[in-house]
């Protein structure tokens, strides 16, 4: 779409565990990735591989375990766990050391001072890590809650500016001065309210559960303003119905229940609430798969005209490939928490590398009868087909702009196979 | 095409009581079903695809009517039958997959009991079933071969030497079965002896504790069983060494087992555990090895022994091997009985077939007439039923009772003719009523507008259906039965008598063998963790103990088409199977369900929306829109040569992995179908749409003689209409990729 190269949203070794008695289940392991600006972004996977965790986890509808979340640069969500991890990894080799110290001391009472200076030197090294490790875990905490803060500001700044200029304009006029000190103030209170995080706003997969059934739809669609703070209730409405009109609803429509509308309908609703916040980007979690073929491709539509006339860029999560395909710039490819493909969307169609992504591309049913007939399946069997005992894995960059989840050898296969 | 057809559905209506009214969901449809096919329908949600198909089931909501139309299995029209009759053909003939498995499967019991439940309770009612209709076609063979003597007396043969034949055929198939039972006991036994023993071994092989004493104890008693029965010619001996070997382990364990587990056992009444020793399991390995030898070994043919032991009472042929049994025997009974016996059989078929061809034909003019008098209309109730009974009996005398296929049209007939004439003395009553009703309430609707009150309620639409519509659907009840037996009159002379006799002893051979075949629980247990195997549960005798909530999405739904399976039915309706899952899984179970309907010949009812897996799947596909049928051919046709608007609009409104121009979705949201539109239901989101398709309902046009389409576009005067550009781009796509395949 856009031939623009700014990163709008950057996931940085995301990790996001759950308990789960006394383990931890690691729904999103370690997964890292950017969105630019203006651009549509796929995540796929079967379900249960962590796609959906992940949109929620950069919405922070959860509190990741680990890694970082930047969003127009600012770090909107920090996980603290590997941070901790590295201090008790850190306390736990030098008890260890010190131990072992400890032990020779005992039985060689001549090198004892020498001993004792070695385990302070231990010690001290320790602490420095301790330190570190903490300032870290401060720094993500204050980083965090600084980001609205700055955010704030930032939108403070931005008013008075261009009050500045209006105050000049109108000087001498004391009524017209009056009214715009009154709009200043009123926008400065809800400028104050406002947090970075409503930027992005989410797309529910189910479109019944996620709109409340006792609240109209002028009421669901306009939560948003109010929570923000705005309180003028013919601007909310005047919102809305343009907010209504965009999504290819009518006016009529604000003040019915969300039982009287159809699936497409409910899930423009469902759009609509999300795009009346004028954000910056969109989360779409699976927002077709509950639909109807021919509404699929309504709300499809809609989403798409959405992004040219607003500028969004969207996060788009589904298991359908064919959607993906047709929706997305970039795609990723999930397996079991981990990101294992990365690529633009007709290079990962035209060269996948990775095992599981030919696997997925192998099982997308097409309306074409003779070809679905002679279509073998591949199978993908992670245990026969990595073996990472000795050389660990991790994302690299195979050729410009496309990643896989692999070990040194396979890195040299995969280069190999796309010349 | 000339295949069996095993369901076929004809004008099926079907309405729902709502409190805003009369929700016409099926309207009209009408396809057949082959062997060993699968027929997709497609559609949206509320296009009346799952409303067919649990109509077909015999599960349709409790606010359902059934306005007309029928559905023909095995002679029986299946929105016509009793609840009990029902029974018998659900999950047994007809079984059904669910869209959602999670809420078909019964939370609080294990997997292996929802399994075996239904196999345990069909093999009951089957071995009743299996007499009946033994006795039955005995019947009306005897009967038959009376009547065909009469006629044409052979040399010889009286009426008491047939009494005699069949008495012989009937006395010598309850030996058979007599010694079939016997010989299936000391199978089932080998059989259950084989499923503790793999037991035994999987429990050994996991280091699990077992009560070793009391298995070596079952399997004791059904070696037992086996060396008393019909079975082991030749493996007496062997049998024998592997009776003393369990005797001896058996001996070796309990004097492992220690007195406190004794005890225990005692006041606990409970099982004293402990592990198989080695030696146990070498032996057990060893006497299973046996027993599936056995088992292996070539059956004996009980229908030639039965004769020869009916014959000669005193004869003992147990020790003789299956081999040179069948073969001693065979020679007697063709020489004997079989050979006379078959020209009897034989004589009876074709003067059945004879007299039916007549019967026939003079019931096709018996149906000709009534057309007519049903054509010129103006009839009483008693000329009605006159006609009615007139037609019936000839039907019923046309129906040949000799044959195995029931012929669903005949059978039928009588029930669908007198509802069809009852239906039209309803509406010359009702009619004129619903008429001053709608005049009544627009009146007063009229008078409130005018009043300029707002009138928050709608008129309720008329239910009329015009008389000569009814008369037109008596007639084609009529003309359905007279196209039948047209064909079957002029297929008369491809008629194989010999053929025919050998298929009604089989018939009669396998309902004979089907009274004696028992299924205990063991046994079942094994067929169920085979099923599972089948449909690829991996460690299916683990998960056999499993409850479904342990299992993944997929893995429930391949029990869930286990369960399906385990009745063996003749036809399975699968209610949106995948919709559920995601690709991978989603392509497993497609595969899984197409390699069943290869190795059983099943024949499938597939519903979906999904077009994608409609490739896959379909021999044919009929597009549903709206509660009627639009569309309807083969997989090929309607993908590469679609015809009606709203498959164009279903093929451009889902992206393939090639689409890059906009998608043309089908805007706004199929009718209301309360208030169904009266032309063309499409026509309202149709942008081909011409005036017609607002006032007319289209008839279906044959595009060929497989392909139909219900659009007024075929029509010879209709304008030339592009099908969309994203369409024939995808063709055109297709075709290349296609040749590319051919080549």
């Amino acid at each position: 779409m856009q031939n623009n190269n700014e990163v709008l949203l950057k996931v940085d070794h995301l990790c996001q565990y759950f308990r789960l008695g006394r383990k931890d289940l690691k729904a999103v392991d370690d997964v890292s990735f950017e969105i630019r600006k203006g651009e549509s972004f796929g995540l796929v996977g079967e379900s249960g591989c962590g796609k959906t965790t992940t949109g929620r986890s950069i919405i922070k509808l959860y509190n990741i375990t680990s890694g970082n979340v930047y969003f127009k640069g600012e770090r909107i969500g920090a996980g603290i766990r590997s941070y901790q991890d590295a201090i008790s990894a850190a306390r736990a080799d030098a008890a260890s050391k010190i131990k072992a110290l400890r032990a020779e001391k005992d039985a060689d009472a001549a090198r004892k001072a020498e001993i004792q200076e070695e385990i302070k030197k231990i010690n001290k090294e320790l602490g420095a890590v301790v330190d570190r490790n903490r300032a870290l875990i401060r720094d993500a905490k204050s980083n965090t809650k600084d980001v609205d803060k700055k955010y704030v500001e930032s939108l403070l700044q931005a008013l008075e500016a261009e009050y500045a200029q209006k105050f000049d304009a109108a000087a001498g006029n004391t009524v017209q001065l009056a009214a715009l000190k009154k709009e200043y103030k009123n926008r400065c209170r809800v400028a104050k309210k406002s947090k970075l995080i409503t930027q992005i706003q989410m797309i529910f997969q189910d479109p019944i559960a996620s709109l409340d059934p006792r609240m109209t739809v002028r009421d669901i669609i306009a939560e948003g303003l109010v929570i923000k703070g705005i309180t003028d209730k013919d601007y909310i409405n005047e919102k809305v119905y343009e907010i209504l009109e965009t999504v290819g609803l009518v006016r009529e429509h604000a003040d019915r229940y969300p039982h009287e509308f159809s699936g497409g309908q409910r899930q423009r609703i469902g759009i609509a609430r999300a795009v009346i916040m004028q954000p910056d980007m969109i989360i779409a979690d699976e927002p077709v798969s509950a639909l109807d073929v021919s509404i699929q491709a309504q709300v499809i539509n809609l989403l798409n005209d959405l992004r040219e006339r607003m500028g969004l860029t969207i996060l788009f999560i589904a298991h359908d490939l064919s959607v993906v395909k047709y929706f997305s710039d970039r795609i990723g490819v999930m397996y079991f928490g981990k990101m294992v493909e990365l690529a633009d969307s007709d290079e990962l169609f035209k060269n996948p590398l990775h095992p599981y992504t030919k696997s997925l591309l192998s099982a997308i049913p097409l309306p074409d009868p003779v070809y679905e007939k002679q279509r073998t399946r591949i199978i993908y069997n992670p245990i026969a087909e990595h073996d990472y005992r000795v050389d660990k894995p991790s994302f690299r960059e195979i050729a410009p702009g496309h990643f896989v989840h692999c070990n040194d050898a396979e890195e040299q296969k995969y280069k190999q196979q796309l010349k | 095409m000339n295949r069996e057809i095993k369901l076929s559905v004809n004008d099926l209506k079907i309405s729902f009581r709502t409190d805003a009214g009369k929700v016409q969901a099926v309207r009209n449809i009408s396809f057949d079903l082959y062997k060993g096919e699968t027929l997709a329908i497609v559609g949206e949600s509320g296009s009346g695809k799952s409303v067919t198909s649990k109509a077909i089931m015999g599960i349709s909501a409790g606010n359902s009517i059934y306005e007309g139309g029928e559905i023909l299995y095995d002679g029986q029209d299946l929105t016509r039958i009793p609840e009990e009759e029902m029974h018998k053909l659900r999950g047994d003939k007809i079984a059904m997959i669910f869209q959602d498995p999670l809420s078909s499967l019964n939370p609080i019991m294990r997997i292996g009991k929802q399994i075996t439940e239904a196999m345990l309770l069909k093999n009951k009612a089957n071995r009743k079933e299996g007499r009946v209709t033994f006795n039955k076609t005995l019947a009306a063979l005897s009967e038959t071969i009376k009547k065909a003597l009469a006629e044409n007396p052979q040399p010889g043969v009286t009426a008491a030497d047939v009494d005699k034949y069949i008495k012989t055929f009937d006395a010598f198939n309850i030996q058979a079965i007599k010694l079939e039972n016997s010989y299936n006991d000391a199978r089932t036994a080998a059989e259950e002896m084989i499923a503790v023993i793999e037991d035994l071994l999987f429990m050994t092989e996991n280091k699990q504790k077992v009560d070793v004493v009391s298995s070596l104890g079952l399997i004791k008693s059904r070696l037992k069983e086996i060396n008393d029965k019909y079975f082991v010619a030749g493996y007496e001996d062997a049998l024998k060494a592997h009776a003393v070997a369990v005797e001896e382990i058996t001996r070796a364990e309990r004097a492992k087992v220690s007195v406190i587990d004794v005890v225990k056992k005692l006041v606990d009444n409970g099982a004293s555990k402990n592990e198989a020793s080695p030696e146990t399991v070498e032996t057990l390995k060893a006497l299973k090895k046996t027993a599936q030898e056995m088992l292996s070994q070539p059956q004996y043919n009980f229908f030639r022994i039965g004769y020869y032991v009916y014959k000669h009472p005193e004869t003992d042929l147990s020790q003789m091997p299956a081999d040179a049994a069948n073969e001693m025997t065979v020679k007697f009974l063709n020489e004997d009985f079989m050979d006379s016996f078959m020209v009897l059989v034989k004589l009876a078929v074709q003067y059945s077939f004879d007299k039916t061809i007549e019967h026939k034909k003079s019931a096709v003019e018996a149906i000709e007439k009534a057309i007519d008098f049903f054509r010129a209309g103006d009839f009483t109730a008693q000329e009605a039923e006159k006609t009615c009974k007139y037609v019936n009996s000839s039907v019923t005398a046309a129906i040949d009772p000799l044959a195995i296929v029931k012929d669903n049209v005949a059978y039928t007939c009588g029930s669908s003719l007198e509802r069809e004439v009852k239906k039209y003395f309803f509406y010359v009553k009702n009619n004129p009523k619903e008429e001053a009703r709608f005049a009544r309430q627009t009146a007063q609707r009229e008078a409130l507008l005018a009043k300029g009150k707002k009138v928050d309620w709608k008129i309720v639409p008329k239910s009329v259906i015009a008389l000569d519509v009814q008369i037109a659907a008596i007639v084609s009840v009529l003309s359905r039965v007279m196209n039948k037996f047209k064909a079957d009159i002029e297929a008369a002379e491809s008629f194989e008598a010999d053929k025919r006799c050998l298929e009604i002893i089989d018939f009669l051979k396998e309902k004979a063998s089907q009274v004696v075949y028992t299924l205990t629980k063991r046994i079942a247990k094994e067929k169920a963790i085979k099923l599972m195997e089948e449909v690829g549960i991996p460690e299916a005798r683990m998960r056999y103990r499993q409850y479904p909530f342990e299992f993944s999405g997929g893995m429930r739904q391949r029990i869930v088409i286990a369960i399906a399976l385990s009745a063996n039915p003749d036809i399975l309706i699968c209610d949106e199977p995948t919709t559920a899952l995601d690709v991978t899984i989603q392509a497993q179970i497609l595969e899984l369900i197409n390699r069943l309907k290869k190795e059983r010949n099943l024949s499938i009812i597939f519903i979906t929306h999904d077009l994608g897996v409609v490739a896959n799947m379909a021999d044919r596909i009929a597009v549903m829109y709206a509660g009627k049928i639009v569309e309807y051919g083969t997989a090929e046709e309607v993908f590469y040569k679609p015809q009606h608007p709203y498959t164009w609009a279903l093929l451009s409104s889902m992206p393939d992995l090639d689409t890059n121009e906009k998608l043309d979705a089908i805007p706004g949201t199929p009718p209301n179908m309360i208030y169904p539109p009266v032309g063309d239901a499409f026509a309202e989101r149709n942008k081909y749409a011409m005036e017609i398709d607002f006032e007319l309902q289209p008839p279906m046009y044959e595009v060929s003689p497989t392909h139909y389409a219900a659009t007024w576009l075929l029509h010879p005067n209709a304008p030339k209409v592009e099908i969309p550009k994203i369409i024939t781009e995808r063709i055109r796509r297709m075709e290349e990729r296609g040749g590319a395949h051919a080549e």
